[in-house]
């Protein structure tokens, strides 16, 4: 009886090694692990200034209306432009008197050693001039290290590859509530847009109630 | 315990590759991902495998201990696969060395415990490593998804590619192995 054990125990300390290590078998990569360790939804959302595209500084829980944010750099080869172009078609599906009255998005690059005002401003315009619920921004007055650390906290993890200067990073969308609330979390790799659609239309609903 | 001169020079040898592979080319290794999980991490393995073939006399008979040494080197490989662990091994040194040292320690049992183990287990072993190979080669080929932020996707297609490889020949092995002792049972 004693010898069966010892496989056992075994398999039971790697199995609870593994288990600590994806927390709880859900988070396999670095990315879902970071958003796992921010914790779970809902949740508050980090305070911090932002810049917008006119050069406003802006909070976001000045708002008091939901907001889809996401996180992008603009030097970003593929990935960042694809998402914005999900969002872009997000943005159209919602009528108008969603966007911007009760929901705005903000689009807000970390990378803050080449992407400035004039440059966020020159992307914005890419996607036209009827998206004024849409608003691009950088962190105002805060340094690279610090904006890292706090990307962190909200569950965005970023890594700059040293040999390439491709900054590998999640992609999640992050609906906040009015009360400054992270309650829903969208992976564009995964999540459709009629189903991000459906999800942020419900929440707006039940807000309604 | 090292009767023969040959045998110390062999174990010094192995041990500089573990140094050499651990710290002056870390850097190397670790800058792409084949690299790091083709080359890297299965070399660490070896070196404990052929450290441990040194020792004739080193043995572990008693079957419960040898199922757990191979837990122990399954789990090792599962957890050395996974994306967040690549990706902070890479990220982090002291990581690194971790891995570096649990290859290692799980190669240098490998050989003691096949020696002895059941015929049964012995396949069932390396059934299950070549098919883990295979899977986790036929998911990183697989995915368009970036699953490790250190690397880029088409160092990540290019590790699946290998990991099939690795996880087929490992297969045929297998059936080699299985073959042959079941021609001998019958013989």
């Amino acid at each position: 009886m004693k010898k069966i054990l010892i496989p056992i125990f075994a398999f039971a300390i790697c199995l609870a090694v593994i288990w600590k290590w994806t927390y709880g078998f859900s988070a396999f990569t670095i990315y879902s692990y970071t958003l796992k360790e921010a914790g779970n939804s809902p949740r508050a959302f980090p305070d911090f200034q932002m810049m917008d595209q006119n050069g406003n500084v802006f909070n976001l829980k000045d708002t008091h209306k939901y907001v889809l944010i996401n996180f992008v750099y603009l030097d970003c080869p593929s990935a960042c432009h694809k998402v914005n172009n999900e969002i872009d078609q997000i943005y159209h599906l919602f009528s108008r008197t969603i966007v911007p009255e009760k929901l705005e998005f903000v689009t807000v690059s970390f990378d803050l050693e080449n992407d400035n005002i004039i440059k966020i401003k020159n992307y914005r315009n890419l996607y036209g001039d009827d998206i004024g619920g849409w608003t691009f921004a950088t962190p105002f007055q805060t340094s690279q290290h610090d904006f890292t650390r706090l990307l962190r906290k909200i569950g965005i993890w970023t890594y700059k590859v040293p040999e390439t200067g491709i900054i590998n990073h999640s992609l999640y969308l992050f609906l906040i509530s009015p009360d400054n609330k992270i309650i829903k979390i969208f992976d564009p790799a995964r999540d459709d847009n009629h189903t991000i659609i459906e999800q942020i239309s419900k929440c707006l609903q039940e807000k309604k109630i | 315990m090292f009767t023969r001169k040959k045998d110390i020079i062999l174990v010094l040898i192995i041990l500089l590759f573990f140094v050499l592979l651990s710290f002056p080319l870390n850097d190397w290794l670790s800058a792409s991902m084949p690299r790091h999980q083709i080359i890297q991490l299965p070399a660490m393995f070896l070196l404990g495998v052929i450290l441990g073939a040194i020792f004739p006399s080193l043995n572990i008979k008693e079957t419960s201990w040898g199922i757990a040494v191979l837990i122990f080197i399954m789990a090792s490989f599962i957890f050395w696969m996974l994306p967040h662990s690549i990706d902070y091994a890479v990220i982090n040194s002291r990581f690194n060395r971790i891995m570096h040292l649990n290859m290692f320690v799980g190669g240098f049992f490998l050989w003691p415990v096949l020696r002895n183990i059941l015929f049964e287990i012995k396949i069932l072993f390396l059934g299950m490593l070549s098919a883990m190979m295979l899977a986790t080669g036929i998911t990183l080929r697989a995915f368009n998804i970036l699953l490790c932020s250190s690397f880029d996707i088409g160092q990540q297609k290019e590790t699946g590619f290998y990991l099939i490889i690795i996880g087929f020949l490992l297969f045929v092995l297998t059936f080699i192995t299985f073959f042959r002792a079941a021609g001998k049972k019958i013989e």
